[in-house]
């Protein structure tokens, strides 16, 4: 049976429930320690992933695969801007509501584990996981950008909060803040490129706007800018390059909360956000060109810089920046194409009809988003378990890990396997599809892309290999931290984790004979798809992708364990012969020192601040202290009149009745 | 000379000046209250001289003028009461030595 | 223009008083019980009785177009409308006063009942639909609201109730003589009727006989005195400060609510047509709103005392509400008037708003000056630390004051300045808003003294049950009110379709 709207209300309203529930009423009688508030966001959280399963497979089974839901009405005011709160229940909320609502019930199911010895509690930690779950259910379900934009602040928020959890930690509270900044800046862009959409067209909603891109009323530079705007909101929050620098420091954070914020869906948001306007990018072909070669960019970026760091949090961290770059390079270079053939003219279809296509033109990012959810949390999760046991994330500290936890070895090497994408898991499938739309569009970004597999298989089995091969290395050396005896974590952070692992294998298979583009674009370009097999007999344009692709990776694991088991080449020898190319990824193409030093120190505080400091001092001070001062000594005059004399009040009251006069006679 | 409409409501408006400047005047507590009384009863005058002239079918100016006089006896009583009381504590009713509350 | 009012006959015509009624008997009832039980909170048990009871009796009428008393009572939307906000006052009032009347030590029964019998006034007021209904109500309220003022029998509070009286007096001599010279000119006592009259006089002529000029204008000066406009608004600082504290909380709201209903009734609906006759007295509701607001806003920052502060506050409140007035004056839309009119319902909006707003922050001090002794803002200072709660409380309603969202302020000066914006008074509005901007330097001095600076004493502000209930049915619907705002706003609409 369909899922009635109500409960499709429900699905972000339980996590607001709960967070209402933790943080108001459960507070006042329940100690922070207690673990009360992890079952009640995990039940309904659970609850709401359980309607979100429901919401998804009701949209797959409707004809046209969306849900009408009625507005709820926020402010009423007649004939004048009227705000509606509504939501949308279509393929791509349905998707984004099943991987956000399932990923965080997993993840909180681990933190009753992974917090358990937190002084801090379950009570914060909790409620700001409610909050955010809500928020972020809120961001994939809202048909209008201006709520849109409401949820992406208020998940920026809780990103904050959840990085700075340890707030004690100087670190950790730097790192929140710099992801703050550092995404504002990217939200500026959002909110600008709302605030022309609404400007030339009247509205937030975003069907609307669609219609408006597809039949042609919204074109030219305004749709240009309007989509590079949102385009910038997205870099932010995805941490694309060139905003990419907050992500690796959020590690501070609790794991779960990497998991589940800076890797599976938070930063996912970007991603999402294009594909929810993908029709605005499509009509616009400079902005969709900007998505492909700022994603495939970023792909290969991130991903040299994975391979020379050493905290296991931070090569996954990278590998997210790359991930989301190859998400984002799916959606640019299926739209660029499509782009190309509207503009060529190759394209005849109805307005209707190129609504579809285009919306279904976010088939390819959105499996990938999808796909990588279930791997990377479980890698995240997987990290969490490792450090459980050792106290530490520096995998030089680590090392032969994988006889005292078998479990987190067997999940970790599913999920890097995945993420490399071997066959026949899921990665495989999601990334193959994204070479083959790069290879279509343009050459030189699929080049980047196939660089991109081989560097990926590489870091990533560098990271097994250092953590859970050779002999321990003795953990974490701080005082008062005994970690001699390893263990293998307990059931309740290892259940998420074979889960997860089963969806790192499965969930690739949705799109087997092209089941998963067919339920995005209808049945519009549904051809050429394979099946399990014949994957590797399939050519694209005459280019047997799919062997090329798995070829690359194995290559990249094989030149991984040379280097770290057989010891051929040692990293050593390959950090002297590559020196420079080794100091540009270590330092992070010294893009912290560019933006920490030159601009903010440097140009920032010492040349423009100054300036304002001594504008502020100098001129708007004086004025206001002015005008303040006047105001004050205007009252204590002004209050004198009131001397406490009755019959002054009432030759007060005759005065009146002159003022109302005179106001009559000369005014009216 | 016949008395005309305009000859009660002229004596009326003198009557409610009168009132009305006795109130802001006087400093005795009692005579404010009775100066207030005078501003009553010249509105009295007005409605029942309306009543007479305007709508001499009619009573309502007369039954209006009977609530106003009803009112005006039970606000009376309710002064007095707080003037006594200010009495109590003050020994004085010089509305100028009754400004504790001011600015 | 000209609603059907239904006379229908089956229905006996004290039925259209009976909310009424039971109010006055709940009141007569208090004061004998007093006599007689030792537990005085029975007294309060009676009287909450009583408003449901009412209240629950008035809601039946909404939504009806009745008159009784051959039209000296009317109970339609509109007045259910303001029924319900008396009594809905009148209830936290009386939740809010459970330590309070202990400093009365005797007359517990009294206090109670002379609450009831201001609301009954003010029910009436919003209710009345002839020119005597209308004085002997406010006499009505008024007397009552004397007699409360000077429960207290210290020195300030007895010298608040003098003065009270006595510019009271005046003032209603005033509205008197108005609507004397009201019903000389057109004959008539009904509010309809007179509307009628006044129309069939003017309809033709360019300008008002001397006659009805000077009873507008002495209308307005009287009804003036009642929501405080600058300059009748001399007696709200001191009777504020002098009376107690639970009264100064239902006279700044109820009172002040009364009298815009009364407002509604005779001035905005009476002289609504011909056009220029709405806009002149849209112009005198313009301009003494420039002066409420500029005035009180500046006068209101140098106060130490809260309760005074929150009497200019109240009285700056007023001047934002005059600029709904001014905007239904001279709105441009022909007939808007006859209901549907963006900024009556503003009006009804805000003036629900406030009365959450003022008697939240009223009860906060209530509760704080019992345990204290003092309304001194100095002696606030680390009540967040002492009783973070209550501070909070405190803190969201002045926030609402200032009109900040998500509180309900900040939707009520919305709606008015929008439906002011539409009436071409956009330089009233600019003004109003920089008003707004004053007014926050006052609101959050209190704030800051509460939250950064230390306390005295570390001891604890304990607050008894009911008026915590209080406290928290205000908060509560501030934010209702700020959040939610579209739902009340249907109710307001609904309220327009009043005429006499």
């Amino acid at each position: 049976m369909t899922i009635p709207y109500q409960c499709i209300w429900l699905i972000m309203l339980l996590p607001l429930a709960a967070f209402i529930a933790n943080g108001l009423f459960l507070r006042p009688w329940v100690k922070k320690q207690s673990p009360a508030y992890g079952y009640v966001t995990i039940i309904a959280i659970a609850a709401s992933a359980a309607l979100a399963i429901w919401a998804l497979l009701s949209v797959m089974r409707t004809e046209d695969h969306v849900i009408p839901v009625p507005d709820v009405s926020w402010a009423v005011i007649e004939g004048g801007v009227s705000i509606h709160l509504g939501i949308i229940m279509d393929q791509l909320s349905a998707l984004m509501a099943v991987v956000v609502s399932v990923i965080s019930l997993t993840v909180q199911i681990y933190s009753l584990g992974y917090m358990a010895h937190d002084e801090a509690g379950y009570y914060r930690y909790y409620t700001f996981m409610s909050l955010f779950t809500f928020a972020m259910l809120g961001l994939s379900l809202s048909d209008n950008l201006l709520f849109t934009f409401v949820f992406w602040e208020l998940v920026g928020l809780c990103s904050y909060l959840l990085i700075g959890f340890w707030y004690h930690k100087k670190s950790a509270a730097d790192a929140a803040k710099k992801a703050f900044i550092v995404t504002r800046i990217g939200d500026f862009g959002f909110l600008a490129g709302i605030l022309i959409l609404y400007l030339n067209t009247g509205t937030f909603d975003i069907a609307r706007l669609h219609e408006l891109a597809v039949t042609g009323v919204l074109t030219g530079t305004v749709l240009m800018w309007a989509a590079i705007g949102l385009f910038a909101g997205a870099i932010g929050k995805s941490a694309q390059f060139p905003l990419h620098v907050w992500l690796p420091d959020a590690m501070e954070g609790p794991t779960p909360v990497s998991a589940l914020i800076h890797s599976a869906t938070m930063v996912c948001a970007g991603v999402f956000l294009v594909a929810r306007t993908m029709p605005l990018f499509v009509f616009s072909q400079p902005a969709i060109t900007l998505v492909a070669v700022i994603g495939g960019f970023t792909a290969i970026f991130a991903a040299t810089m994975g391979l020379t760091a050493n905290d296991i949090k931070r090569v996954l961290a990278y590998s997210t920046i790359s991930q989301i770059g190859y998400m984002m390079l799916g959606l640019g270079s299926v739209g660029m194409t499509l782009a190309g053939e509207i503009t060529s003219g190759a394209l005849h279809a109805g307005t209707e009809e190129l609504l579809i296509i285009t919306k279904g033109a976010v088939a390819i990012g959105m499996f990938h988003l999808f796909t990588h959810a279930f791997f990377k949390a479980l890698l995240f999760m997987g990290a969490g378990s490792v450090s459980h046991a050792t106290g530490t994330f520096d995998m030089r500290l680590m090392g032969g890990l994988r006889r005292a936890m078998p479990w987190t070895y067997a999940t970790f090497l599913i999920g890097s396997l995945s993420l490399a994408g071997i066959w026949p898991l899921a990665g495989f499938w999601s990334k193959d599809e994204i070479l083959a739309g790069a290879f279509r569009a343009q050459p030189v970004l699929f080049a980047l892309a196939l660089i991109t597999v081989f560097l990926t298989a590489f870091y990533m089995f560098r990271a097994i290999f250092m953590t859970f091969h050779g002999a321990y290395r003795g953990g974490a050396h701080e005082a008062g931290h005994e970690h001699g005896h390893l263990h293998e974590s307990p059931w309740i952070m290892v259940a998420p984790l074979v889960f997860l692992a089963v969806m790192a294998v499965i969930a690739g298979w949705w799109n087997l004979n092209g089941d998963f583009n067919r339920f995005f674009a209808h049945e519009a370009e549904a051809q050429g798809f394979v099946s399990f097999f014949t994957v590797f007999a399939h050519r694209v344009d005459g280019m047997p992708l799919a062997p090329v692709s798995l070829i690359v990776a194995i290559l990249g694991i094989f030149s991984a364990y040379a280097v770290y088991i057989r010891r051929w080449v040692t990293a050593e020898t390959l950090g002297k012969v590559f020196r420079p190319l080794y100091l540009l990824f270590v330092n992070k193409y010294y893009f912290d020192r560019l933006y920490e030093d030159i601009i903010v120190r440097q140009l920032l505080m010492r040349g423009l601040f100054r300036a304002f400091a001594w504008f502020d001092r100098n001129g708007v001070d004086g004025a206001v202290d002015a005008v303040a001062e006047t105001v004050i000594e205007g009252g204590q005059t002004l209050r004198r009149i009131q001397t406490g004399q009755l019959q002054l009040y009432g030759l007060f009251i005759g005065i009146g009745v002159v003022i109302i006069a005179i106001c009559v006679i000369f005014f009216g | 000379m016949t008395v005309g409409l305009e000859h009660y409501l002229v004596l009326a408006a003198v009557l409610f000046c009168i009132g009305l400047y006795g109130a802001l005047t006087r400093r005795n507590a009692v005579v404010i209250l009775m100066c207030i009384e005078i501003m009553l009863n010249a509105v009295n005058l007005t409605l029942i001289a309306f009543s007479r002239y305007v709508v001499p079918q009619l009573l309502t100016g007369q039954v209006f003028a009977i609530f106003v006089m009803v009112v005006a006896a039970a606000e009376v009583a309710v002064g007095v009461a707080i003037i006594l009381a200010i009495y109590r504590g003050l020994t004085d009713i010089d509305v100028n030595n009754i400004n504790l509350l001011k600015w | 223009m000209n609603p059907i009012i239904f006379n229908l006959e089956k229905l006996p015509d004290w039925f259209g008083v009976l909310p009424e009624i039971i109010l006055l008997v709940f009141a007569a009832l208090v004061i004998i019980l007093d006599l007689f039980v030792s537990q005085k909170k029975i007294l309060a048990a009676v009287s909450l009785i009583g408003i449901i009871a009412s209240g629950a009796l008035s809601l039946g009428f909404w939504g009806t177009e009745l008159s009784f008393f051959n039209g000296l009572i009317l109970t339609d939307s509109f007045a259910v409308f303001f029924k319900l906000l008396f009594l809905g006052v009148s209830f936290l009032i009386v939740l809010a006063s459970e330590d309070y009347v202990n400093s009365f030590r005797r007359l517990q029964g009294e206090y109670y009942a002379l609450l009831l019998l201001a609301t009954t006034g003010m029910m009436l007021m919003a209710g009345a639909g002839d020119i005597t209904t209308v004085y002997v109500s406010l006499e009505l309220t008024g007397i009552s609201l004397y007699a409360l003022t000077g429960f207290l029998k210290d020195r300030k509070s007895t010298e608040a109730a003098l003065k009270y009286l006595l510019l009271g007096a005046i003032a209603s001599a005033v509205l008197l003589y108005g609507l004397a010279l009201i019903f000389g000119i057109t004959g008539k006592t009904g509010l309809g009727e007179i509307a009628r009259a006044v129309q069939a006089q003017l309809s033709g002529s360019a300008s008002v006989s001397p006659a009805l000029f000077l009873g507008l204008v002495l209308l307005i000066a009287g009804f003036g005195f009642k929501i405080a406009s600058i300059p009748f608004h001399m007696w709200v600082p001191d009777v504020y400060e002098g009376a107690p504290t639970t009264v100064t909380a239902f006279l700044s709201v109820a009172s002040k609510a009364a009298g815009f209903a009364i407002i509604m009734r005779v001035i905005t609906s009476v002289f609504a047509a011909p056009d220029w006759l709405a806009r002149d007295w849209a112009t005198v509701f313009a301009v003494l709103s420039v002066l409420t607001m500029t005035a009180a806003n500046i006068v209101a920052i140098p106060q130490s005392n809260i309760k005074r502060m929150l009497g200019y506050s109240s009285i700056a409140q007023a001047g934002y509400l005059m600029v709904g007035l001014a905007a239904l004056g001279s709105s441009p839309f022909p007939g808007a008037l006859a209901g549907m009119s963006p900024a009556q319902s503003g009006v009804l909006f805000f003036l629900a708003s406030y009365a959450f707003t003022n008697l939240g922050a009223f009860t906060a001090i209530t509760i704080i000056a019992q345990k204290i002794g003092s309304d001194e803002i100095a002696d606030y200072a680390g009540m967040g630390r002492r009783s973070p709660l209550l501070a909070l409380a405190l803190t969201f309603c002045l926030v609402s004051l200032i009109g900040i969202p998500p509180a309900s302020g900040f939707m009520a000066k919305f709606y008015i300045f929008r439906a002011a914006v539409q009436a071409d008074l956009l330089w009233l509005v600019i003004i109003a808003v920089i008003n707004s901007v004053i007014s926050a330097y006052y609101y959050l001095r209190v704030v800051k003294v509460m939250w950064l600076e230390s306390p005295p004493s570390a001891e604890k502000v304990p607050s008894s049950a009911l008026p915590t209930v209080s406290l928290a049915v205000s908060c509560l619907g501030v934010l209702a009110l700020g959040t939610i705002p579209g739902l009340i706003m249907k109710l307001a609409e609904m309220v327009n379709q009043f005429m006499p």
